[in-house]
């Protein structure tokens, strides 16, 4: 390009020199005297190269035109292509958007549907914890102009206040201080949508709400204890207890979280035992409560509630104390409970042949103390009297006769010396006294003292008594139907038939009649055990652990209920502290509400045959 | 001006491959836009189902057992239904409200799982519902003279099909020489 303008000689015009003289105009001033010309100066020299004559001819005015003319036929030509290019490649640009375009590469698909973490849902879908997208208060410096230098319109302190105005608990100096830092992060985890519109409007850029995915419990406080938590660091969650934990690598894992994790769990059951165990601990005033629901037959547990609960949505410090399951952790000497056990040993072993026999009933003297009935009813009983009336004597006397040894052995067998079998982490070890038993040990074992277990131990030992003999451990998700569980036989088919009979006896006419009128048509059965807790090295008359085990309906048992209350009073709703009063009612109401919810429907002319038995019962009321 | 026919051809063929351009362009185009309205629905059913899901969980939670129950305390005041607010079918539904008869059986069925009674009440002898008086089936009654041996033996099966009496235990006399049948 430059030779041709170099090959111009020096008495040589270019057409553009011409131009002004033509037009009439004065001699163009370019930039200084002598300073070279411009680089915008050159093309015009380049384009002008093939137009240009010898400047010693002179010029006829046609020829000057058709010159001139000539040139802006190029120049039109030049940007006509110019434009033409230009429209290629829009059109080639529109072709290539219409024929495949970039809308492939942010193609939505159903995997944006897939949460972080799995969901976790009752037996029946009904979700327990979903993730939520929900709004967050994030710091952002850079949004004002991408440097971060100067963030915010107002100022960082008065900013704080308003932000104070919006969320009264919030540290308005801490939030000062982190705005004038110019670091960006999470002010707020969680925000209101009206709390994010509210921060909208104070029209700063730099303040945003961005939408993250939270872990959310729909139920709220519903089977918090079973449900668990998560550690959320703001790029993954990871379950810190409860379900959350013990199903963590599944509901993480990418392949399996988009299906969700079935629990055995039925919402409704829950709800109604969390809800009768509130009110009932109510009425007793009792420190705490702990409940479950079992089914015999798969050891699914349809319910487990501990009381006091907690939110899971927002765990507050006075909440972080509650988070213990009472159900798995509440350790205790459950009491007259396992009489019922011991009796079923007792047949089972062949120590017991004929209910109608009279067992001694004065009071025990073993090991340097003596033992005696809550309530004399008299010098001989039979076992279903000993039942019906709790007579810790009795049951005494049938755990002498069945041995130290097959007493422990039939303990053992029903997992008293373990923690318990579940997926749930935080489980208490029993305190269960070592072979070989002493008589005192024994006798005192027979009647559920001397060891401490929790009482799903209690629930899973009734769900073998009353389920044909087999013991299951618990588990915490859904048995598929059709699918069978492996267990152990612990008492034959028939001692299970004798006892279902005995422990409908029990609620029909003695301890458990609370449950019995409260559930009518059920055919309920079960025992009360009212436990006095060994504090400071003695048994406190006042501070007792009442529990009610039952299971109906006591002519086909499906499910076992289990509730037990921590130090229930005497109050005006309450006119004794022991089981009868107030754990018996709980389990009553909950049978009542949620037998037919799981598929037992009450009849009033139907029931368990307990003729050959209640003939023996002094008083039957 | 004048052309030569191969001329025309060559004209001619050069139209139809631009109009097979031409609509090959507009079929591509017509195509894409298609398939971009799919990926548009798509991306509407996926933010769709978004809504949904933030709807529902907002649903469950105002919904939840506990604010259920809390509103069934307070407000509605529903208990769950009595066992006699059940009924098994028509025939207890036209009971509903008569006194029991006098001398009528205990409307309550009583069970009891037990071998030994079980195998008693497979024992016991069929009577009339009417009268009380022991029944025996024609093929099981008979004379022990060899023309009712013969006649039971021949046609007994026959006639327990015939016989409007069902019973699972009907068995004719030659079977009922063999071992009895729990």
């Amino acid at each position: 390009m430059n030779s041709g303008a170099r090959a111009l000689g020096a008495g040589q015009a270019s057409l553009f020199d011409a131009v002004p003289e033509l037009l009439g105009a004065g001699p163009r001033v370019r930039g200084k005297k002598g300073a070279k010309p411009g680089p915008f100066v050159r093309p015009r020299e380049v384009y002008s190269e093939a137009f240009v004559r010898p400047a010693a001819v002179p010029e006829s005015l046609p020829a000057m035109r058709a010159r001139l003319l000539n040139s802006a036929r190029t120049r039109i030509l030049i940007l006509a292509m110019a434009f033409a290019a230009l429209a290629t490649v829009a059109l080639v640009q529109i072709a290539w958007l219409g024929m495949d375009g970039p809308v492939r590469a942010n193609r939505p698909s159903a995997s944006t549907l897939i949460p972080p973490r799995g969901e976790i849902t009752d037996r029946n879908g009904i979700p327990l914890a979903v993730a939520y997208p929900a709004y967050s208060l994030y710091f952002y410096p850079k949004a004002m102009d991408g440097s971060g230098d100067d963030p915010l319109v107002r100022e960082p302190a008065d900013l704080a206040r308003e932000l104070k105005a919006i969320f009264p608990d919030m540290d308005a100096e801490k939030v000062a201080k982190k705005l004038a830092s110019g670091k960006g992060g999470y002010l707020r985890r969680r925000i209101l949508p009206e709390e994010a519109n509210a921060v909208w409007a104070l029209g700063e850029p730099a303040l945003q709400s961005p939408e993250i995915l939270d872990r959310h419990y729909p139920q709220g406080r519903l089977a918090s204890h079973v449900i668990g938590g998560v550690a959320d660091d703001g790029e993954t969650q990871a379950g810190t207890f409860g379900m959350e934990e013990a199903l963590n690598a599944q509901l993480s894992d990418p392949e399996l979280r988009a299906t969700p994790s079935e629990l055995s769990i039925d919402a409704r059951v829950q709800g109604a035992l969390e809800d009768e165990m509130n009110r009932g601990m109510k009425l007793a005033k009792a420190d705490g409560a702990a409940g479950v629901v079992l089914d015999v037959d798969t050891g699914e547990v349809i319910a487990m509630a501990s009381l006091p609960d907690f939110n899971p949505n927002r765990v507050s410090q006075e909440d972080a104390e509650n988070v213990g399951n009472r159900v798995t952790f509440l350790r205790g000497e459950l009491g007259s409970v396992f009489k019922p056990l011991t009796v079923a040993a007792g047949i089972d072993a062949g120590v017991i042949t004929n209910l109608t026999r009279q067992w001694d009933a004065s009071p025990v003297e073993v090991g340097g103390k003596t033992f005696y009935d809550f309530e004399d009813k008299g010098e001989l009983l039979t076992i279903p009297e000993a039942l019906a009336y709790s007579s810790n004597t009795v049951t005494m006397r049938v755990g002498d006769q069945l041995g130290g040894e097959r007493l422990h052995q039939v303990w053992l067998d029903l997992g008293m010396d373990r923690p318990v079998e579940i997926e749930i982490k935080g489980t208490s070890t029993p305190l269960f006294p070592k072979a070989p038993w002493t008589p005192m040990t024994t006798q005192v074992a027979a009647f559920g003292h001397g060891f401490n277990v929790t009482p799903l131990h209690l629930a899973n030992a009734y769900a073998a008594m009353v389920n044909g003999g087999i013991f299951r451990p618990a588990t915490l998700k859904k048995v598929e139907p059709g699918q069978t569980v492996p267990g152990t036989r612990v008492f034959k088919a028939s001692t299970s038939q004798k006892m279902r009979q005995l422990l409908r006896l029990v609620v029909k006419h003695g301890t458990g009649r609370n449950a019995n009128a409260a559930a009518t048509g059920f055919r309920v059965g079960g025992k009360t055990g009212s436990a006095e807790k060994f504090i400071n090295g003695r048994y406190s008359t006042t501070r007792i652990i009442a529990t009610f085990a039952a299971a109906f309906p006591m002519d086909r048992p499906r499910y076992v209920v289990v509730v037990a209350l921590d130090e229930p009073k005497v109050t005006h709703a309450m006119a004794g502290r022991t089981a009868y009063f107030n754990a018996a009612p709980i389990v009553g109401n909950l049978i009542r509400r949620a037998g037919p919810m799981l598929g037992v429907r009450p009849d009033n002319t139907r029931d368990v045959d307990v003729s050959d038995l209640e003939y023996l019962l002094k008083d039957k009321k | 001006m004048m052309m030569t026919g191969t001329r025309l051809r060559q004209i001619g063929w050069g139209v139809l491959l631009g109009v097979c351009m031409a609509a090959f362009a507009v079929l591509s185009l017509t195509v894409h836009a298609v398939r971009n309205e799919v990926v548009l629905t798509d991306k509407q059913i996926v933010s769709l189902k978004k809504k949904r899901q933030l709807l529902e969980t907002e649903f469950q939670a105002r919904a939840s057992q506990h604010q259920l129950a809390r509103w069934n305390r307070v407000d509605l005041g529903f208990v769950a239904p009595r066992a006699d607010q059940y009924l098994d079918g028509r025939k207890q539904l036209a009971m509903l409200g008569q006194g029991r008869g006098p001398d009528a059986p205990s409307p309550v069925r009583l069970a009891r799982a037990d071998g030994a009674d079980a195998s008693q009440f497979a024992r016991r002898e069929m009577v009339s519902p009417i009268s009380g008086a022991p029944i025996t089936l024609a093929s099981l009654e008979g004379p022990e003279d060899g023309a009712g041996t013969l006649l039971a033996e021949a046609f007994g099966d026959l006639l327990i099909e015939a016989s409007p009496i069902r019973t699972a235990k009907a068995q004719t006399g030659s079977s009922l020489t063999a071992e009895p049948v729990e």
